[in-house]
């Protein structure tokens, strides 16, 4: 599974940077270092709507304070 | 004529509880590859010292630049300097750095300590002649230059800190040369070099200098273009122009901007890997593309990289982390501050819907006026710009 998270400005500005870090920190609390590849991108063309991330194929548009629940129920869900 | 240039550096300490500096350091460009670099220290301190030492340098820096001889220039300073009521004699003593052509240094100097010379890490004892002009024995000398050589001129203040304080006899001049050429391997940009004696200084005088300490290093360097582009071309079908016009460019290539790195991406038919390391936690991290010497977000790091550059024009206090820290501000800093002597930028002005967001601190006009303040900083530092807008 990629999960891709957009890094560039509009996206930064709105909290990249937290969701990269809580993303990580699930990856690695729930051992799925292997089975869950993070990686960052640049813009992603949806900059209006907030922090672009992408799963597989499908774009969400996330705040940090979405991520613990996107990550349960999106992520852990599909694996 | 030939590919070496010139990057100079200096910097002032004032004189403990002096608002003003009574030394004055004065660049004129003549032509191409000649500058003319003085060094004045007027009598005195303060704003008496400060009128002496400001007219000196101008006065000396224009005409030389004009190619006037130096027996006009001194006679000209003797005759227009006020004379100092106190002490009946209008003074103020200097150093001249002219380099000709980019093959010839001609230092000329009149009562100031002598300009230190750095070739591959050594002092060299360039020979002088002596001459009388309006009753000053000015020195002359002339000397070949070759990449690397440091010049270093000072102000009497720097020889003399810490004497009585920290110090005897003060700071010799081989005390200066040891503690200079420790550096001079490194590749330290002139102006580093600078902030780094005068430091030094300002720890031998206990932080009150006893008097105005100026330091003005030269340092002889190849050219080094580099160049940056930053944002899509205002026409989405002038991608690939505005693309194949930077990529034929000699030097380093910078690429700031998400949208822009996919265009150079898709341009140069490479992937482009972005990496999630946030050395900076107020940066976006960088990426790499193949054939890209460095990849950044836009707006938020140049931002950062102008707040670097303008402190570097004024104290360079962010020298501490621009100068290690990888991430994206502090590499374009490093690049564009140390490396770079040409810089082009190519300047795309295609306008960010996302980026209008009132809420957000990067609209359009504020990305110009980015790469405008940024342009002008860089050229303060000596550097040769062209900005091209697409």
């Amino acid at each position: 599974m990629k999960l891709t998270v957009c890094i560039g400005s509009a996206c930064h500005l709105k909290g990249s940077r937290q969701i990269v870090e809580q993303l990580q920190k699930l990856i690695a609390e729930n051992g799925l270092e292997e089975k869950v590849e993070l990686i960052g991108t640049f813009c992603l063309g949806t900059c209006q709507t907030g922090v672009s991330v992408k799963l597989d194929e499908t774009l969400y548009s996330l705040n940090p304070e979405d991520i613990k629940s996107f990550f349960e129920k999106e992520v852990l869900a599909k694996l | 004529m030939n590919d070496l240039c010139t990057d100079i550096g200096f910097n002032s300490l004032n004189k403990y509880g002096e608002e003003l500096c009574g030394d004055h350091v004065e660049v004129v460009e003549q032509g191409e590859n000649s500058m003319v670099i003085v060094l004045a220290d007027g009598l005195g301190s303060g704003v008496k010292a400060s009128i002496l030492s400001t007219l000196t340098s101008k006065i000396i820096s224009t005409m030389m630049a004009a190619d006037m001889s130096i027996e006009d220039c001194v006679s000209t300073i003797a005759l227009t300097l006020p004379v100092c009521s106190v002490r009946q004699v209008a003074y103020s003593t200097f150093t001249i750095i002219h380099i000709v052509d980019g093959t010839e240094a001609e230092i000329i100097q009149y009562d100031n300590p002598e300009v230190i010379m750095l070739r591959n890490g050594e002092s060299v004892d360039y020979p002088t002649e002596v001459v009388d002009i309006a009753g000053k024995k000015i020195s002359k000398s002339k000397v070949h230059i070759q990449e690397g050589d440091i010049f270093i001129a000072l102000s009497d203040g720097a020889p003399h800190a810490g004497i009585g304080v920290t110090l005897n006899l003060g700071w010799q001049r081989e005390n200066i040369i040891d503690y200079m050429k420790t550096f001079c391997h490194v590749g330290f940009t002139a102006k580093t070099l600078t902030t780094m004696l005068l430091q030094e200084c300002n720890k031998l005088y206990g932080g009150e200098p006893g008097d105005d300490t100026t330091v003005c290093t030269v340092k002889i360097r190849k050219r080094e273009p580099m160049n940056l582009v930053i944002g899509p071309p205002s026409n989405p079908n002038d991608c690939g122009k505005m693309m194949s016009l930077f990529f034929s460019k000699e030097g380093k290539h910078i690429v700031c901007g998400g949208t822009t790195s996919n265009i150079a991406a898709e341009f140069l038919d490479k992937p482009l890997r972005t990496k999630l390391e946030y050395h900076d936690k107020d940066i976006p991290p960088t990426a790499e593309i193949e054939g890209v010497d460095l990849v950044t977000e836009g707006v938020i790091t140049i931002n950062r990289v102008l707040t670097y550059a303008q402190d570097y024009l004024r104290n360079n206090e962010t020298y501490k982390q621009w100068s290690y820290k990888k991430d994206g501000a502090s590499l374009i800093a490093r690049l564009l501050f140390e490396e770079a002597t040409d810089i082009n930028f190519f300047v795309g002005m295609a306008v960010n819907p996302a980026h209008q967001n009132p809420n957000l601190p990067i609209n359009f006009s504020i990305k110009m006026r980015l790469v405008d303040q940024l342009a002008d900083c860089l050229r303060k530092m000596g550097k040769k710009i062209k900005v091209s807008y697409f």
